[in-house]
């Protein structure tokens, strides 16, 4: 887990992902400190260019799109996290579970798991949006996070089959220590990097699908996120009248968002796994050689 | 053999499941979905006239098991009941319209970034580090993160609106005729260039990401380093020795891909009004269209787990050490 860290530290895909991140998380925060307006109210006339009253426009409505960026920025970080960890904690759990357990267990959670897999996940999301009507974004972080663990399940299983022929379980296993204990405490450290990478990429996803749902009206289009304001947009045909400010500004911070997450997660990938990492040419010909000795 | 029947066996059993669940969601839902369906069509409806568009609907009284198997039994025999949106039109023939949009969008426009993915993939792990490996690199980071809503309504944006290029909308001129003419094709191709464009920007750098992680792992393997050792030439050993292996994997994300087909481009679709499959879907839940929406949703399913079994199918084929399975 040291390791992670210190070589995450001098990684520049992962400072520049962890700058990104860091912007829009103080953005989101700080909000009310950098705007005066409410991002629901009508603070000035439809359709009105940015301006030094509105940094960034206002939109068809006459709501202030800087003040709706900056709070959309809270629902879209607290969706793409909160669901974000409960994809990872599911997946990470049953795919430990199954892969230490062995025998029916795994048969059941597998089977599940791959069931799972192969039905689409997009338009089941729809459907089920759909279904349940005006979603507000605590429900779509749910409906994500339930229907979403398959990948990370399917991962962690695999590696876990490989570690628990390792000796230290082996030996903690002798030693007697109980099977709830060997799962958190030996298996799952070892699987930092991998429940790294399914967190990043399930937030990445998370954020991604929230904009998308909500994109297409099957949100509750009274939140305020970059989903709905997208949303908002393209119902007032802001392209076609030239209010360009009202759906290019959300779809740049969802571009930055998204870019500093991967970042972050192919950083995560790099030091996981050595070999990804760029190294000049030299470099290469010595790991070629020496890639001979051990696998890593 | 063996293997393939194991597998062909849960991919029945696993279309079943999402049969029942396309079965019972809308009966999860709280109130008849009959009554909401038709209620949301505006008229009140008498009582009788009700139980015959029922009738005409598909929707069978009677315990819900029963109801169960008939649904069941007119799936396999591809009856998917009637579209409210489109009445009296069957499923069948309005996803059959909109498939074959889907189909030529979508089906060129995987092979493309497959082919340009992949291509760039090897290139960049082999001079890994090299400004072109950066560029690739970081392109293809930058693609595969930015929202395919995002990638769409920039594209729309820039081309369509701003520059006036090229149509923001339809799949042809909608003044002309459906007919196998120089100019009728020409518009398909002008209006179908701008969504090709973006679901290429959202695709390739998938699998040019794929493929150059899957070159590195293999560039280190014992049987590269002895390529080398042999004296072989340095396309010799890129081209025969780790692509060759690396394609492996990829394969298997270009099933995927093909799987994903009928729905990845749903977003693009909507946003260039493209009548496809995922536009129709989309309207469908608009308009609360039932049947298509679960017509649609199991032919989706069905082509995923075709593309898996063709997966399957492909390993056996492609990986020698496999061939004991057969």
């Amino acid at each position: 887990m040291r390791v992670l860290f210190d070589g995450l530290l001098r990684n520049r895909k992962a400072l520049i992902g962890a700058i990104i991140l860091a912007f829009v998380l103080l953005a989101a925060i700080t909000a009310p400190l950098l705007t005066q307006y409410d991002p629901s109210a009508r603070v000035g006339r439809p359709h009105q260019p940015p301006s030094l009253d509105h940094l960034m426009g206002t939109t068809r409505i006459g709501q202030d799109v800087f003040a709706r960026l900056l709070y959309g920025a809270r629902t879209s970080l607290a969706v793409g996290f909160g669901a974000g960890l409960l994809i990872t904690a599911v997946g990470t759990a049953l795919g430990i579970i199954a892969g230490y357990r062995g025998g029916k267990t795994d048969e059941v959670i597998s089977f599940l798991t791959n069931m799972v897999l192969v039905v689409p996940n997009l338009p089941l999301l729809l459907v089920l949006a759909a279904f349940i009507g005006q979603a507000s974004p605590l429900v779509i972080a749910l409906i994500l996070g339930l229907t979403s663990w398959a990948w990370g399940a399917r991962v962690t299983r695999a590696e876990t089959l490989s570690l628990k022929q390792k000796d230290f379980v082996k030996a903690a296993e002798m030693i007697g220590e109980p099977q709830w204990r060997i799962m958190a405490f030996e298996v799952f450290p070892n699987l930092i990097s991998i429940v790294g990478i399914n967190f990043i990429g399930s937030v990445i996803f998370a954020i991604i699908t929230e904009a998308t749902l909500e994109f297409l009206g099957l949100g509750d289009p009274r939140a305020v996120s970059w989903g709905t304001m997208l949303y908002n947009a393209q119902k007032a045909s802001a392209l076609s009248v030239g209010a360009w400010w009202e759906i290019l500004i959300p779809c740049f911070a969802l571009a930055l968002l998204g870019l500093g997450m991967s970042l972050l997660n192919f950083a995560i990938d790099e030091v996981a796994n050595p070999r990804l990492r760029t190294g000049n040419w030299r470099n290469r010909w010595v790991f070629l050689v020496r890639s001979g000795e051990g696998r890593l | 053999m063996a293997f393939l029947l194991r597998r062909l066996g849960f991919y029945l059993a696993a279309f079943v499941a999402a049969a029942t669940v396309n079965f019972f969601l809308p009966r999860l839902m709280p109130g008849d979905p009959v009554q909401i369906m038709f209620s949301s069509a505006g008229a009140e409806l008498p009582p009788e006239s009700l139980q015959s568009l029922k009738l005409t609907f598909g929707f069978v009284d009677g315990p819900l098991w029963q109801q169960y198997l008939t649904y069941l039994a007119s799936i396999f025999t591809g009856d998917l009941g009637r579209s409210i949106k489109y009445f009296p039109a069957p499923v069948t023939s309005v996803l059959g319209q909109a498939l074959v949009w889907t189909v030529g969008l979508m089906g060129i426009a995987t092979i493309i970034s497959f082919t340009v993915g992949s291509l760039l993939g090897v290139l960049a792990a082999w001079r890994r580090g090299s400004a072109f490996d950066v560029i690739v690199s970081v392109g293809a980071i930058f693609a595969t993160s930015v929202p395919a809503v995002v990638t769409s309504l920039i594209v729309v944006f820039v081309f369509g609106f701003t520059l006036g290029w090229f149509p923001s909308g339809y799949a042809a001129d909608p003044r002309l005729d459906p007919a196998f003419s120089l100019q009728y094709v020409g518009s398909v191709l002008y209006h179908g260039f701008l969504p090709m464009v973006t679901l290429c920007a959202v695709l390739t750098g998938g699998f040019a990401v794929t493929m150059r992680n899957n070159m590195i792992n293999l560039l280190g393997e014992d049987y590269v380093v002895m390529g080398r050792a042999k004296g072989l030439s340095d396309h010799y050993v890129m081209i025969w020795y780790a692509a060759r292996n690396a394609l492996l994997p990829t394969v298997s994300s270009l099933a995927i891909a093909i799987g994903t087909i009928l729905g990845g481009s749903l977003v693009t679709e909507v946003v260039f009004n493209y009548p496809g499959l995922g536009n129709i879907l989309y309207q469908a839940i608009l308009a609360r269209d039932y049947p298509v929406i679960q017509g649609q949703l199991l032919i989706m399913t069905a082509t995923m787990l075709i593309a898996n079994f063709i997966v399957d199918v492909s390993y056996v084929l492609l990986d020698p050490r496999l061939k004991g399975a057969l």
